[in-house]
């Protein structure tokens, strides 16, 4: 860290001094470097931003997206003015904070315990299963739901349930298990990830604290409670306001495949995503389609902006801008 | 901070440069399109000619999109498809199967981005209406006046083409096939024949119960009724709701009546007598337990050879059809239960647009021509060729061992199956069954009509969702109706069920009234 | 964005390694055997899925129909595998699709991420602030599937390119400030200054000393990237219609299309039944078949890289 500052004492207030072609010259390099990247960067994010008008637009195709009529804020209006419109919102909210909470959580507890364990190999091994299900694809995963949940010859109705005297449930059928299936899935998929990055955070961990705490007669629990959680803080502010960013998001994947889209499960299933494509092959509307990815950016970004805020507020150092 | 404030200022200008370019880009395309309309207007002039003068014609490279698999011998029996047009029309054909899981999301993307395309598969359960809203496809009405366009309407059933019209326009050719639509039961012979059934009690769906547990008696390995969504008694071909445009969204007339009060489909009695039916089936085992979560297509459930019967819709040699594709030759057969009727589910339902994106929609108009009225190039488009893919005794075809190569399944998307060879499993009298199916059938009152759902987007948007909660479920029978279905009411009124009834109906009167 | 850079929080070394022989502060064997009980069961849950669906794969479909999904084939057989490659030319090129996409995609976009991040590294380059920011904003705004679908094939023209499949992934802002973060907190700028003293340019600054000291970040990047590509099958679902540039996923995905396209689609499956058309999907035990092949290679390049993440990740994540 102090090297940082050195650079920064080595340029004292010269950004305010040089005019810009004089910093092309000096920094030329530097710009071509940057010009791949931000070519990429152009055509693939920012030129399809303008696509954002379609969203209050009456597409048709004689007239062009430019030349299509205006109609304001007509498009947004399925997103909120039905019964529909509020379910997908809670559904979508509510199982993005379990995930957060659950990746949070169940990641942290994890890693202390890889961390803890005396035998490294296994540590390591028991690390990589965990890792491999983030490896699978959703169509993948999909196809494993169906081994496990499809009707008559699920191996959990066809095995596990005789086994335990249980009837058959016909999970693609009954909406109430979903919100326990989601979140376990979502956890087995992407659990090792997370834990992979608390994990390299604790491993950087200074050993002399823990050392320090010993001596003090500090039992593990104190330890990690008062030393790894408190280090942790940067690690978790950073995922969590990134997953928070997102909260307005639904992985599609999860929600569209594994639940093989029934309708029967859409009270506890639907979420924006797949209500959008629904739509979307229902009304063969762009402008609805495009209406609902400008609200999830909008939303996201200003959850951003909040928790940021929140967090700078709080504690400025852990802040990420 | 301060720098931060001067590198947004810096972003957006950057940002602002780049609308400029996104614009010119877009310029450049509605110039295209104005370009097209140019080149439309020259090709009609100097094109009165056409028919068999194949040679003053430009080359022209025409591209179609329609759903299904792509075969393997595609390529071979496209260069003599090709080989054939360019003789007819100097044209030749880039064809683009796109499989039908695909269709929807690529075809909305392919003419949302206006991407050149001559002709496109569409039908009234695939977006004609929205497409035609946005623009998609050309007005057909000069085009139809053509020589070309002429000798189609000729051969068309005039009820095709006032069948598939759009506020009074015609945005698609109709493929000329069975024009009525019946529902009706298709169900295993041999079986029958084994246990000694009486087929022939079967009047109504109500009369299945006897003959289902009986099969389930003597065969509880079978399952005697497969349902799946959109194969039930409450289907619109089966129970003849009319619902005058789109399926998803409520609000129907009956076909087989006169009556022009659009009203939602739980209205009617046979909706909630059709409920309970399926019901009772359902509770005693007749029906297939994951009926609404099944993965498997009916065609698949009936290979399988477990299935005794299935809800269809029918026309002559439909069982015949089906038993082909699931290796049950000479083991089906159909019960017809319902009326003959024509509406616009039928008309509309398999049609072939000229997109607006089209270069030279005079040449689709040529080639959509042949496809109706030329029976080598029809049959070779689905068949393939002739001693390679098949073998033929006039107008009777027998397989070999590469048809399997090339047997695309799409007859019914492609011109006039009239036209058509017929396998030697079917009826040699197919297409005489089929004229004679097609005479007579009642016209619904809604035929020629099609809802547009713009006005009521945001209603229709959640009853979407509503429908796909609750239907596939009620209609197999898997929930109680007496239960759910006031939930199902509910929901529905509560996502804007009355304003889109109101609005359809405000829509069909008008249709009415201007007819 | 400013802060972070001139705001470094943690005073950790992270890529000091942890040696802990007989470490007074280890846990109680009692702890030490709950935890590893606990972690063998999670590893079950983990592995036991892809040994279902192997299993399946393995076996008879009609015992699969009937008796339902088993850990243990009841009669062994091949017929998924030899229904799959039957016709095996679709899938040896859409192998080759994918590995050609995976390798160029990854190589090229740790490149350009490099690249990018290093300037960006830098506290004393003028305009940082503003390329990170430019990058960053992508992470929060975009312009939705039709625009983006409309610049890939009009401005771009690249429909059935296999650059529309390795293009959209090319540059994410996350691994970019990741491998910023990196560079800044692991490259020690004196070692920079000294380079330029001797004379070094820039370009070679980073080819010889930063790149090679930062192996870990860029692993774990190329493997996350690795993953992306081979997992993609969207790309492949908007751009390709052309068979020879079908990659492996989009295979798989498919059949799982198409099976979904039934119960989205009612109407439309009514529409096709009428008019007579087919439509038939694999059989359960090719199904299972086709993910074994689909998840296949994936897993073997997995331990390739994972020696390197955990570093990779560390000072990378620590601040995004």
């Amino acid at each position: 860290m102090a090297t940082q500052d050195a650079t920064a004492a080595l340029q004292p207030g010269k950004r305010r001094t040089i005019p810009f072609f004089r910093t092309v010259r000096k920094y030329w390099i530097f710009y071509v470097m940057l010009l791949p990247a931000s070519i990429v960067l152009i055509l693939h994010n920012y030129l399809p931003m303008f696509g954002v008008i379609i969203a209050f637009k009456n597409v048709n195709y004689a007239d062009g997206i430019w030349g299509s009529p205006w109609i304001g804020l007509d498009n947004f209006k399925y997103l909120f003015s039905t019964d529909t419109a509020w379910q997908i919102t809670r559904n979508t909210i509510a199982y993005n904070v379990v995930f957060i909470i659950l990746n949070l959580g169940i990641a942290i507890g994890l890693a202390i315990m890889f961390h803890e364990m005396r035998n490294k190999g296994w540590a390591k091994f028991h690390q990589s299963a965990m890792f491999l299900p983030y490896f699978l694809s959703f169509v993948v995963v999909a196809y494993l739901g169906m081994a496990f949940l499809q009707g008559e010859n699920g191996f959990i109705n066809s095995t596990i349930l005789p086994m335990l005297g249980i009837e058959k449930i016909n999970w693609y059928f009954e909406p109430d298990y979903w919100p326990y299936i989601l979140p376990v899935v979502n956890t087995w998929k992407n659990i090792g990830y997370f834990v992979v990055i608390y994990l390299a955070a604790i491993v950087g961990f200074d050993k002399e604290y823990y050392e320090a705490a010993l001596i003090d007669g500090a039992s593990k629990w104190q330890q990690t409670m008062k030393i790894t959680v408190p280090l942790l803080t940067p690690v978790i502010v950073v995922m969590t306001i990134l997953q928070i960013g997102r909260i307005f998001y639904a992985d599609f994947g999860l929600f569209f495949q594994f639940t093989r889209n029934q309708g029967a499960l859409y009270d506890t299933t639907l979420v924006i995503e797949t209500y959008v494509y629904q739509t979307f092959l229902a009304m063969g509307d762009i402008g609805m389609s495009s209406a609902a990815g400008l609200y999830q950016s909008i939303v996201g970004f200003i959850l951003v902006l909040v928790s940021n805020l929140v967090i700078r507020k709080i504690s400025p150092d852990n802040a990420i801008f | 901070m301060k720098t931060t404030k001067k590198s947004m200022m810096l972003m957006l200008a950057l940002v602002f440069a780049m609308s400029l370019v996104l614009a010119a880009c877009g310029g450049n395309n509605s110039g295209n399109t104005n370009s097209n309309t140019g080149s439309e207007n020259a090709g009609g002039s100097n094109e009165s000619s056409e028919g068999a003068a194949g040679s003053s014609l430009e080359p022209y490279v025409l591209k179609m999109a329609y759903p299904g698999t792509k075969q393997q011998d595609h390529d071979k029996v496209m260069a003599e498809v090709n080989k054939y047009l360019t003789e007819k029309i100097n044209a030749t054909l880039e064809l683009q199967p796109i499989e039908w899981g695909q269709w929807d999301q690529k075809v909305n993307l392919m003419i949302a981005s206006r991407e050149p395309m001559d002709i496109y598969f569409t039908a009234q359960w695939s977006g004609y209406a929205v497409n035609v809203s946005k623009g998609a496809f050309l007005d057909l009405a000069e085009l139809l006046e053509t020589e070309a366009g002429q000798a189609i309407v000729e051969t068309l059933d005039p009820a095709y083409l006032e069948g598939s019209k759009i506020n009074g326009k015609n945005y698609g050719v109709p493929t000329n096939k069975e024009i009525a639509g019946q529902g009706g039961f298709i169900y295993r012979t041999d079986i029958a024949e084994e246990l000694g059934l009486d087929m022939s009690t079967i009047q109504s769906a109500a009369d299945l119960k006897p003959i289902l547990q009986a099969v389930k008696k003597a065969k509880p390995e079978m399952i005697p009724l497969f349902m799946r969504d959109g194969e039930t008694f409450n289907v619109h071909y089966y129970a003849q709701f009319d619902f005058l445009g789109d399926a998803n969204i409520p609000g129907v007339v009956l076909k087989d009546q006169d009556d022009a009060t659009v009203k939602p489909r739980f209205e009617f009695d046979r909706y909630k007598e059709n409920l309970q039916i399926a019901r009772e089936l359902y509770v005693d085992g007749l029906i297939n337990q994951d009926a609404t979560t099944t993965t498997l297509s009916t065609q698949d459930a009936m290979k399988a050879g477990n299935v005794f019967m299935t809800v269809q819709p029918l026309k002559p040699g439909k069982a015949e059809e089906m038993a082909a594709v699931t290796n049950l030759t000479g083991k089906l057969a159909q019960i017809a239960i319902t009326e003959r009727t024509i509406a616009t589910s039928e008309t509309a339902g398999s049609m072939l647009a000229i997109s607006t994106t089209s270069e030279d929609p005079e040449r689709a108009m040529m080639f959509i021509n042949l496809l109706h009225t030329d029976p080598y190039l029809n049959n070779l488009f689905n068949f393939g060729i002739e001693d390679d893919h098949f073998t033929r005794e006039g107008n009777i075809i027998s397989p070999t061992e590469t048809t399997s190569a090339y047997s695309p399944g799409g007859a019914w998307m492609f011109g006039n199956q009239f036209l058509n060879y017929v396998w030697d499993t079917e009826d040699p009298q197919k297409w005489e069954q089929f004229k004679e199916f097609n005479e007579g059938a009642k016209v619904s009152p809604g035929l020629g009509f099609t809802f547009d759902a713009e006005p009521v987007k945001t209603q229709v948007a959640a009853a979407v969702n509503v429908r796909k909660e609750y239907d596939p479920a009620l209609d197999t029978g898997s929930v109680d109706p007496d239960e759910v279905l006031p939930d199902y009411i509910e929901k529905l009124k509560a996502s804007g069920l009355d304003e889109i009834i109101a609005e359809k109906q405000s829509q069909f009167d008008e249709f009415l009234a201007n007819k | 964005m400013s802060s972070s850079a001139t705001n470094p929080t943690l005073g950790v070394d992270p890529l000091k390694k942890a040696k802990r022989e007989r470490n007074p502060n280890e846990i109680g064997k009692k702890a030490n055997f709950l935890i590893n009980v606990f972690f063998w069961l999670y590893t079950a849950a983990c592995v036991l899925p892809l040994f279902l669906v192997i299993a399946v794969s393995f076996s008879n479909e009609r015992d699969v129909v009937v008796d339902g999904y088993k850990f243990i084939p009841q009669t062994f057989s091949l017929d998924a595998y030899r229904f799959l490659f039957e016709d095996w030319t679709p899938i040896v090129n859409a192998y080759g699709v994918s590995i050609f996409v995976t390798v160029v995609g990854t190589i090229l976009s740790v490149i350009l991420m490099s690249l990018y991040a290093y300037p960006i590294s830098r506290d004393d380059f003028p305009h940082k602030n503003f390329f990170s920011f430019f990058c960053f904003f992508t992470l929060l705004f975009n312009g939705g599937l039709v625009p983006f679908y409309l610049v890939y094939t009009q401005t771009l023209d690249l429909k059935n390119s296999l650059w529309a499949l390795i293009m959209p992934y090319l540059v994410g802002a996350f691994w970019v400030l990741i491998i910023r973060t990196f560079f800044k907190t692991t490259i020690p700028v004196a070692l920079l200054e000294a380079a330029k003293i001797d004379g070094a340019s820039e370009f070679r600054i980073f080819g010889s000393i930063v790149l090679p000291l930062s192996m870990p970040v860029l692993a774990t990047v190329a493997l996350f990237q690795t993953l992306v590509y081979w997992n993609d099958w969207f790309m492949s679902l908007l751009y390709i219609t052309k068979d020879t540039n079908v990659s492996v996923q989009f295979l798989m995905y498919k059949t799982m299309l198409n099976i979904q396209f039934l119960s989205t689609n009612t109407q439309a499956a009514a529409g096709i039944a009428a008019g007579g058309g087919i439509l038939s999907f694999p059989t359960e035990t090719v199904r299972m078949a086709m993910a074994v092949v689909g998840v296949g290679p994936i897993i073997f390049a997995y331990p390739f890289f994972q020696r390197f993440f955990i570093q990779g990740l560390t000072v990378g994540a620590v601040k995004g």
